[in-house]
């Protein structure tokens, strides 16, 4: 990181050496999580109802529960994504 | 006749919880590492169970069809944060684990005393986390006792219920340390949620005809109350940053944050944080359970809105084997949750607290046995808040949020901001502590309905910020050591 150069005390969201590819990915799922945990949090704006019932659940639930299964998704398309064997700095068991 | 058959379940499945949990540390040394992180050899399988168990709590399982029932929608909330709450862990766990294998620590608060440079911060940070733990174990055990006092039909008072099962949990995490947690977390989770569903969907059917018909005989009777904003019994700001809280706050709950030093790897803690979200779909017929009991018995009839799961199996003409199970169940609830919060404060007692005030190190064993001791001293205390405190359940449950979540600019500022200086962060976690305690006990009124540990982690941060700009930086390679794991 340049930046970490000029000031040794800056923020450092990657550590030195990250491939940019590594912190786009890191960003984009970053991004795409907070607004799932978004939506979560203000799911009122969108699903406030009882109508239509699917699946047995209220449309307020079915919408808590789709976004968890839509979380539950993008954490496994982050998992298989990546790389299989970690270069840990300590040992590894 | 029939109760006897009930409590006989209840203790054949105490005795099961007993034996797993004592076999399950057996034959292991006696040292702090294994005693506390069962040193970094727990697998997927158990881990899952292990950070799930903590959340299936009694506030899940009691508290939660308490909500659907008194609350309505709002009770979704709890599902909302349960699946989010590990998402950060992502960035966290990983972090820590690396930062526990090079310098060798098992608690959270070791972490941020050795980035911090500093023995007060790991008092503070102890202090407060004993603190949040009370109040959450004090819960865990009314859920207990509500549980001996129904299966008994009254005969065992709440003092004796909530002795009970404790006794039992405190028993097995005093022998067996953080595998005994683990391995009875597997039996109490998969228990709990196939006990859940079988029940929350039997009664959706029996008394309904389906859980749609449900809902709308719910939404015919009383509007609102699948609904949040005003009218219904949680406002918008309110539910928001409930949640936003509760997901920022729920991994730095110090038992959760410190299991990542229990991971065989950091590919085994990915695993966990991804499947994790499962445990809030576990969820869904619990409170199917509580929504089922609206068009059953009155507020006034059932007192508490946490009796209605116990009082909705009492009042069903099942047999008393039935019965047994799943107030064994609501047992399991509340024990997985027990267990997991002694262990962790026994440990930052011992580790954070004593430890860090002694002058001269202590050998393995005399800290095992100091952990030990902590263990069944924190036991005693909890236990005497829960007898003689008496508060309201999930309010004080948030209370504790409010003042965990604060740990947050910590960890950030630990792994991601060198200039964070030992007086900013004591400074900071103790301004927002303290705001938010004084809204909860309503000495300065609530902003707005937002969550007051909200407001506390602002100026937290606030003050975090300032006043380590205003102090000297702390030694560069030393604090870089951090940001580089």
């Amino acid at each position: 990181m340049n930046k970490g150069k000029k000031d040794d005390y800056a923020f450092v969201f990657f550590k030195e050496g990250t491939p940019p590819a590594e912190k786009r990915k890191g960003i984009f799922f970053f991004s795409l999580l907070s607004l799932i945990v978004l939506a979560q949090a203000c799911y009122w704006l969108f699903a406030n109802s009882v109508e239509p019932i699917i699946l047995g659940m209220p449309f307020g639930l079915f919408t808590v529960v789709f976004l968890i299964a839509l979380e539950f998704f993008v954490l496994l398309v982050m998992y298989t994504m990546e790389p299989k064997e970690e270069n840990q700095t300590g040992e590894v068991r | 006749m029939n109760w006897i058959i009930t409590m006989a379940v209840i203790v054949a499945y105490l005795v099961v919880v007993f034996c797993i949990g004592s076999f399950a540390g057996r034959g292991r040394d006696s040292s702090v590492k294994e005693y506390i992180t069962a040193n970094s050899s727990l697998g997927f399988v158990v881990l899952y169970f292990l950070m799930g168990g903590a959340i299936f709590s009694a506030f899940a399982y009691l508290g939660g069809p308490g909500w659907a029932y008194s609350k309505g929608a709002a009770s979704f909330f709890i599902m909302g944060y349960c699946a989010l709450g590990l998402v950060p862990w992502w960035i966290w766990g990983p972090r820590a684990a690396r930062a526990g294998r090079k310098f060798n620590y098992v608690t959270q608060a070791q972490l941020f005393a050795g980035r911090f440079q500093s023995k007060a911060l790991s008092a503070i940070v102890a202090l407060i986390s004993i603190l949040a733990f009370i109040q959450y174990i004090t819960l865990q055990m009314k859920g207990s006792a509500y549980v001996f006092e129904i299966a008994s039909g009254g005969r065992i008072p709440f003092w004796a219920g909530a002795a009970i099962a404790y006794i039992v949990v405190v028993g097995y995490v005093f022998f067996g340390g953080v595998r005994a947690v683990a391995w009875t977390n597997v039996f109490q989770g998969i228990f709990m949620v196939v006990t859940a569903w079988v029940l929350g969907l039997y009664f959706a059917y029996s008394l309904y005809g389906g859980p749609a018909n449900m809902f709308t005989l719910i939404a015919e009777k009383m509007p609102t109350h699948l609904l949040v904003g005003p009218g219904s019994k949680m406002g918008y700001v309110e539910y928001a940053t409930a949640v936003l809280v509760s997901v920022l706050g729920f991994s730095m709950w110090p038992h959760l944050f410190m299991k990542a030093y229990t991971a065989e790897s950091e590919r085994t803690l990915k695993r966990t944080i991804v499947w994790y979200p499962t445990f809030a779909i576990f969820l869904v017929p619990v409170l199917f359970i509580g929504f089922a009991g609206i068009m059953q018995v009155d507020p006034e009839v059932l007192g508490a809105p946490d009796r209605i799961l116990p009082w909705m199996f009492a009042n069903m003409n099942f047999g008393p084997v039935a019965i047994g199970l799943v107030l064994a169940a609501a047992l399991a609830a509340a024990m997985s949750t027990q267990d997991t919060i002694t262990h962790a404060a026994g440990s930052i007692f011992a580790q954070d607290l004593v430890q860090a005030l002694k002058k001269e190190p202590m050998s393995e064993a005399a800290a095992t046995l100091w952990i030990r001791s902590s263990v069944l001293g924190f036991g005693l205390v909890s236990y005497l808040v829960a007898v003689f405190g008496g508060q309201t359940l999930v309010s004080l449950l948030l209370g504790s949020y409010g003042s965990i979540v604060q740990l947050l600019p910590l960890t950030v500022a630990t792994f991601f901001w060198p200039r964070a200086t030992k007086p900013g962060a004591i400074c900071g976690v103790i301004t927002g502590v303290t705001f938010n305690y004084l809204i909860v006990l309503k000495l300065i009124p609530k902003f707005a309905g937002i969550h007051p540990g909200l407001q506390g982690l602002l100026l937290n941060i606030l003050v975090l910020v300032v006043v380590s700009y205003l102090t000297k930086p702390m030694d560069k390679d030393y604090v870089r050591q951090y940001v580089e794991l």
